[in-house]
C-alpha cells in the first residue's frame, strides 16, 4: 500500500481542472502497464481494458474522476489584475487569501484591501467571487498579458503534507485518490477482465463519464470517489456527514443518484466479510459520476465507494489513510463479486 | 535574506526564533548588539557620544493565532495575535510551534453542504491536525503561537509574496542600509532595533526605546498598497519608491528634509499623510523620555495581516537608500 500513496502523491502534483486535464491524463498513461488496451475519447477519458486470468460473467466498470476542481481566467484589468471564474464549486472563502499558480510557474495571490481599511461589515461578510482578482505582480495589462492569456487555467499549490495520526492533506485527493487505486490494481495480475474508465469533466457536471458509460457499456460500475465529511469540531450528529477512520463510505442516495439497493448491501456485506471498515452518509448531500453513469445506456447498475474527505474543494482536502485503504480492498472485493455475480 | 526573514515565526510575544535571524544578520554590522529580556533585538552601530542620536527602528513580530482550548477530539481554539484578516482564514494551511512544529488546516464546511453565511469570528475557528487530544497535549500546549503557511516566492520582476513580510521587509530594509553605509562618515550616532510585539500595541517599541534613548527616529513599517478594491486616496502604489510619513505626530521638519534627500538623491518617493497617529512604533517611540523627532519610512504592502503579502523588493531598496542618505548628511540634524 506504500505505493499507493506515492502514486497518489504523484497524480496531485499534477494540475488539471476541468477542460484542462492534459497533464494529469499524461501522468496516468505513463504508471500504466504495458500490458492494458488504453485509448483516449474525444472528450479525453481513458479508457483501459485489462485482460484477467477469465473472463467475467459481467462486465465491470470502474471510474474515478482525473480532474480537480480550479479558477479559469476571463478578463485582465488595465492594471494587471486577473478576473476568474471557479472551474467546479469553490467557496470564495477558500479562495482570497491563496497563493495560486499557472502552468508555466507564475504565481498569483487573491487578496484584497487590508483589514485595517475594511468596514466593520466588510470584515463580516464573506467575500463574492466575483469581486476577487489575481494579483500576478504585473503593473499593466500588457505586462500581465506576457504571462497569462484568457482561458489559462490556475490551480491550488500543491503541498503534500502528512498531518497527525496517519493523515494526509493535498488539494487534490478529490479524485485522484480514485484514479491512484485504479493505477495500483491495473498493476497487478487479475482474475477477470475489467475495465477502468479515467474520466474527464466530472467537476462540472459529470460530463466525461456520461461518454464515457456509453462506450464501455458495462454491466455494472463501481465509481471511485471522495466524499464530504464534516466530522469536525462544531458539527453534531448527521451534520458529521460521515466520519474520517470509519473506513469506506458506501452511498444509498447523494443529488445525482438513488443507489441500486441490492448493490448498497452488498458492498456492507463484502466488506465485512474482507474486515474492512465501512460506513454511509447521513445527509444527502453532493454528487458524482455515478449520476451520470447509472442512467447511461439504458441503466447501468451502480455503487459508488468513497473515500471519506474533509474541506473538499479548497487547497487543503484531508483524509485518513486507513480509509483509502479500506476504500481499495473494498473496491477490489466488490469487483470479483460483480464479476462474479 | 527576506526569504530567512519570512520563513521563521515569531509571533507576538514569542518571537525569538525571529530575533535571532536578526541579530544574526544585525552582527554583519556591529559586535555591540543583544536580544533583552522582551525579545528585542538593539544594536549600537556608530556611537561617538558627540553626535545626535539616529535610531531605525521595524519590529520583528508577525501577526497570528495562539492556542486557547484543546476540545476531547482534538480539535484546537484559538486566539488572535494582532489583528489577523479572518475572511482569509479558511482552509488555510497553519503551523503550531509547541515542543514540535504541527500542520494543521483551519476548518471549513465544503460547498456541498454549506448553507450558512457569514466570515467566522476568531472564537469560532476550529484548527484540525490529524491528532487526538491525548497526542496533541504531548506535542503542544495552550498558549502557542501559531502562523499561516506561505512558501516565500519570487513573484513578477522585483515583487515578492510571504507571509510577515509586514514588517520583516521593513528588517531587511534597515539590514540593507547598513550595508550601504559600511565604512561610511555618518552625521549621527547610529542606534538600530528590531521591536516586539508592535501587533499588540507597541510594547516591545516602548520598551526598547528608553534606554536608547534616541535625538532622531527612522521607523521602518509597511503600508497599504493600492488593491483593485481599495480607496484610490489612502493607498500608495507598488513599485513606486518609499513612502515618506507625514502626520501632526510626525516631525515636519525631519519629513521635509527626507522629502528633499529623495529629491536631490533622486531616490523614488511617495507621501504618506496620516491624521493624528501612524499605527507604528514611531508613536510610542517619539514620546520616550523628552521626546524624539521622528518620521516613519513606509513600504507600500498588498494583502496586510494575511498568509500572502507582497512587497516589491525596489521599495525595500529605495527605503534603504533613503535611510542611508539621511544617516550620512543628516538634513534636519545639521540645519
Amino acid at each position: 500500500m506504500a505505493e499507493l500513496f506515492d502514486i497518489i502523491k504523484k497524480l496531485c502534483n499534477a494540475d488539471g481542472t476541468s477542460g484542462d486535464e492534459g497533464d494529469v491524463t499524461k501522468l496516468i498513461l505513463s504508471m500504466l502497464p504495458s500490458d492494458c488496451d488504453t485509448k483516449i475519447d474525444p472528450l479525453g477519458n481513458i479508457i483501459v481494458n485489462k485482460k484477467g486470468a477469465k473472463t467475467p460473467k459481467n462486465k465491470v466498470m470502474l471510474a474515478a474522476h482525473q480532474d480537480e476542481v480550479g479558477f479559469i481566467m476571463t478578463y485582465i484589468t488595465d492594471d494587471g489584475n486577473l478576473k476568474f471564474t471557479t472551474v467546479g464549486g469553490i467557496n470564495p472563502e477558500v479562495v482570497i487569501g491563496r497563493q495560486l499558480h499557472f502552468k508555466n510557474g507564475t504565481v498569483g495571490i487573491v487578496g484584497g484591501k487590508a483589514i485595517h481599511q475594511q468596514s466593520p461589515k466588510e470584515r463580516d461578510n464573506p467575500v463574492k467571487l466575483d469581486t476577487l482578482t489575481i494579483d500576478i505582480g504585473a503593473s499593466s495589462k500588457a505586462e500581465a498579458e506576457k504571462y497569462v492569456s484568457l482561458g489559462d487555467c490556475a490551480y491550488f499549490r500543491s503541498d503534500y503534507t502528512e498531518l497527525g495520526n496517519g493523515y494526509l492533506r493535498e488539494k487534490a485527493l478529490d479524485d485522484r485518490i480514485g484514479c491512484a487505486i485504479m493505477i495500483d490494481m491495473l498493476n497487478s495480475e487479475l482474475p477477470y477482465d475489467v475495465t477502468c474508465v479515467f474520466t474527464v469533466q466530472e467537476e462540472i457536471g459529470t460530463r466525461g463519464a456520461k461518454v464515457a458509460a456509453y462506450t464501455v457499456k458495462p454491466d455494472y460500475a463501481i465509481v471511485l470517489e471522495t466524499t464530504t465529511a464534516c466530522d469536525f469540531a462544531g458539527n453534531d450528529g448527521e451534520k458529521r456527514v460521515c466520519e474520517l477512520g470509519k473506513g469506506c463510505v458506501v452511498s444509498y442516495m447523494d443529488r445525482g443518484t438513488i443507489y441500486d439497493r441490492e448493490l448498497y448491501h452488498l458492498g456492507f456485506e463484502k466488506a465485512k466479510e474482507i474486515g474492512a471498515p465501512c460506513q454511509t452518509k447521513t445527509l444527502v448531500a453532493g454528487g458524482n459520476d455515478s449520476g451520470a453513469i447509472h442512467t447511461s445506456v439504458g441503466g447501468i447498475r451502480t455503487v459508488a465507494l468513497s473515500v471519506p474527505c474533509r474541506y473538499l474543494h479548497s487547497p487543503s482536502c484531508m483524509i485518513k489513510k486507513s480509509d483509502v485503504t479500506s476504500t481499495a480492498r473494498l473496491a477490489y472485493a466488490m469487483y470479483l463479486a460483480l464479476a462474479e455475480k | 535574506m527576506l526569504y530567512s526573514l519570512c520563513s521563521v515565526d515569531g509571533v507576538s510575544g514569542d518571537e525569538r526564533s525571529a530575533s535571532e535571524v536578526a541579530l544574526s544578520m544585525l552582527k554583519n554590522y556591529t559586535d555591540d548588539c543583544s536580544i533583552d529580556d522582551f525579545g528585542n533585538v538593539t544594536g549600537h552601530i556608530v556611537n561617538t557620544g558627540n553626535k545626535p542620536k539616529l535610531l531605525l527602528d521595524a519590529h520583528i513580530d508577525r501577526v497570528g493565532l495562539i492556542v486557547s482550548f484543546i476540545d476531547d477530539n482534538g480539535f484546537i481554539k484559538v486566539g488572535a495575535v494582532g489583528g489577523p484578516d479572518r475572511r482569509v482564514l479558511a482552509a488555510q494551511s497553519v503551523t503550531i510551534h509547541g515542543k514540535e512544529k504541527i500542520k494543521g488546516v483551519v476548518s471549513v464546511l465544503p460547498p456541498h453542504v454549506k448553507s450558512g453565511d457569514g466570515v467566522p469570528k476568531i472564537e469560532e475557528l476550529v484548527i484540525d491536525t490529524g491528532y487526538t487530544k491525548q497526542e496533541l497535549e504531548s506535542r503542544i500546549e495552550l498558549g502557542d503561537r501559531i502562523t499561516f503557511d506561505c512558501e516565500p516566492t519570487a513573484m513578477l520582476g522585483t515583487r515578492y509574496c510571504a507571509g510577515a513580510l509586514d514588517d520583516r521587509c521593513g528588517v531587511a530594509s534597515i539590514l540593507v542600509a547598513l550595508e550601504i553605509l559600511k565604512g561610511k562618515e555618518l552625521a549621527f550616532d547610529l542606534d538600530v532595533s528590531f521591536t516586539t510585539q508592535e501587533e499588540t500595541g507597541e510594547r516591545g517599541a516602548k520598551i526598547a526605546v528608553y534606554d536608547l534613548d534616541p535625538d532622531y527616529l527612522l521607523e521602518m513599517d509597511v503600508s497599504f498598497a493600492k488593491t483593485p478594491d481599495s480607496d484610490r486616496a489612502k493607498c500608495a502604489d507598488m513599485s513606486k519608491g518609499v513612502m515618506i510619513g507625514i502626520a501632526p505626530s510626525l516631525s515636519r521638519e525631519l519629513s521635509n528634509s527626507l522629502i528633499s534627500l529623495a529629491k536631490t538623491e533622486k531616490i523614488p518617493y511617495q507621501l504618506e499623510v496620516m491624521g493624528g497617529e501612524t499605527g507604528t512604533n514611531a508613536d510610542t517611540m517619539s514620546v520616550n523620555k523628552s521626546g524624539a523627532k521622528a518620521c516613519t519610512l513606509s513600504i507600500p504592502l498588498k494583502f496586510m495581516h494575511t498568509p500572502a503579502e507582497i512587497i516589491d523588493t525596489e521599495d525595500v531598496i529605495s527605503t534603504a537608500k533613503l535611510i542611508a542618505a539621511f544617516a550620512k548628511k543628516g538634513g534636519a540634524a545639521n540645519g
